[in-house]
């Protein structure tokens, strides 16, 4: 296989997250009306996320985000390169980083409490110290007095911040977030900002936070990692110098978010030609508007 | 659980019973063919004092646990085997499976006479039989038809194969495991009372059958009646308990 080189098992570094040199590629099967070929859904992805930082990777649909996140987590391998935390090579899933789906992927059988438990029930730890935790985590996302009530008793939202409470309970350094406020409304989605940006202050944890949204992107984070699709390539990092801490109800008024927000637009505009017409004619700025704060 | 029934649905039946207990009395149908209700309750009330009708219910429950235990001890580790781990192999093998599914239970009765003898075997081998493959397909099917995201996320959590059946994919295919064990226990039911009434000397079936052949017309009528009565509360049995176990399910 081409690319294959040896990675070192571990490195010298200062960053939290380094990912050196990340190529995946699928090997898709031969169709009825296509033949076998290879597809790259990310091609030589290098990205450094310093300690307690918060990055935001942003892109449309097919650039490979949720592939790289995968490989974050451990689930997926790689084709070459590799991803290190704390300069270990990480070879697995494991208890360091913590992720929120999309999809809430809340138990249905569990109660609000046993799902926050989840991860601690993995990691042995004692009921009692259990219950202390979740109960701490419970109030910091604000759920108090629904430690008992059942997922479908919950709105969308609600059931987002029990998946957070859930992946901040057994204390991962890292928390790695797919996407998880694409499937709330437009308002739940803001407050659910807030919040998110409130815990990330209160527990200065290293966040790596995954969106289709510019206007989302550009408030969350540090830095935005603009992403271009087929074959997934970081376009570019923009830093994100907006004053913290953030408020929706001013901080997406200020001149300067308009500004910021309006150049990833443009970075994910000009993209590079091959990859425009892969994305079946449809414009790069259509299929990921700034307007689409969703 | 069905929504509560008002007291209008209990009138047909008062209305039934009340004339079927008249047309005999009044000569419009013949007694002989059609006893009246009075006349059913009082046979049962003199098998109930002779301690006959307690053996024979007993003895038809008793042969439907057995059966419905054993299939579900059988059923459920082998869906689990298949459907998780081997889940190509399982597609492989799912034509023959629903050929099994689809035979009959009570055709496969008299190679169970053959094998087991007319003994208590061959009642548990058709009863067995009924509730093995509507269990094991659900068990399949609740297997592989777990959530993906929670295997995900139990995953990427470094949960290990144990965790992983035991926190995720048992209470994520409970709900399809309990409806297989319904359909089986119906199904199963309705084959022992046949199988009792070829090959038995007790039991509801055998009951039927016995009172057929002495033209006891009243305790032929009994029979069938405590049939449908235990059938119905069987299943509300099997809908209680399932409700009790997964009560997170939504409606």
């Amino acid at each position: 296989m081409a690319g294959v080189v040896d990675v070192p098992q571990q490195i010298q570094t200062d960053a939290k997250i380094v990912v050196k040199a990340i190529t995946s590629v699928f090997h898709l099967k031969k169709t009825r009306t296509e033949p076998a070929r290879e597809f790259i859904a990310l091609k030589e992805i290098n990205l450094e996320v310093k300690k307690g930082e918060f990055l935001v990777l942003v892109g449309p649909s097919g650039c490979g985000k949720s592939t790289l996140l995968d490989i974050l987590t451990g689930l997926a391998q790689p084709t070459s390169g590799a991803v290190y935390i704390d300069g270990n090579k990480v070879t697995g899933p494991a208890l360091d980083r913590g992720i929120v789906l999309q999809g809430y992927a809340l138990f249905p059988w569990r109660t609000v409490r046993q799902n926050v438990e989840f991860g601690l029930e993995i990691k042995k730890v004692p009921k009692r110290e259990r219950r202390a935790i979740s109960d701490n985590f419970i109030h910091l996302v604000g759920l108090d007095g629904f430690a008992d009530r059942f997922p479908h008793e919950l709105s969308g939202g609600m059931k987002q911040r029990v998946a957070i409470a859930r992946a901040l309970a057994y204390d991962p350094e890292v928390l790695l977030m797919d996407e998880p406020f694409a499937a709330v409304d437009a308002q739940t989605r803001e407050s659910l900002q807030d919040e998110l940006l409130r815990i990330w202050e209160a527990t200065g944890k290293t966040i790596l936070f995954v969106t289709h949204s510019i206007e989302e992107a550009v408030f969350l984070g540090d830095r935005v990692a603009v992403l271009t699709p087929n074959p997934g390539t970081l376009r570019e990092i923009v830093k994100i110098d907006l004053p913290r801490p953030r408020h929706n109800s001013d901080t997406r008024s200020s001149a300067e978010f308009g500004w910021i927000r309006r150049k990833i637009w443009e970075l994910l505009q000009n993209a590079p030609h091959e990859s425009r017409h892969h994305l079946n004619a449809v414009p790069v700025a259509e299929a990921i508007s700034p307007t689409a704060s969703l | 659980m069905a929504e509560r029934r008002s007291g209008i649905d209990y009138y047909g039946v008062a209305v039934l019973l009340i004339l079927w207990e008249l047309a005999p009395r009044l000569g419009w149908i013949d007694s002989q063919f059609f006893p009246a209700p009075s006349a059913i309750f009082a046979e049962g009330a003199k098998l109930w004092a002779d301690g006959t009708l307690v053996l024979h219910i007993t003895v038809s429950l008793k042969r439907t646990f057995l059966g419905l235990l054993g299939a579900t001890a059988l059923a459920v580790p082998l869906g689990f085997v298949l459907g998780g781990w081997f889940p190509r192999f399982t597609r492989f093998l799912s034509p023959l499976l629903n050929l099994f599914g689809q035979i009959n239970a009570f055709s496969l009765f008299p190679l169970f006479v053959l094998f087991f003898g007319i003994g208590e075997l061959a009642k548990f081998s058709i009863i067995f039989w009924s509730c093995l493959w509507p269990i094991l397909f659900t068990t399949i099917a609740g297997v592989q038809g777990v959530e993906p995201l929670f295997i995900k996320l139990a995953r990427s959590m470094g949960g290990g194969r144990g965790a992983l059946l035991v926190k995720v994919l048992i209470p994520g295919a409970l709900p399809s495991i309990f409806t297989g064990v319904r359909i089986g226990a119906t199904v199963a039911f309705l084959m022992l009372i046949a199988a009792e009434m070829i090959g038995a000397s007790s039991g509801l079936g055998w009951l039927v059958h016995n009172s057929s052949v002495n033209y006891i017309i009243p305790r032929l009528y009994l029979a069938a009646l405590l049939i449908a009565l235990l059938g119905t509360m069987l299943n509300y049995s099997l809908h209680w308990l399932e409700n009790h176990l997964i009560h997170w399910k939504t409606s």
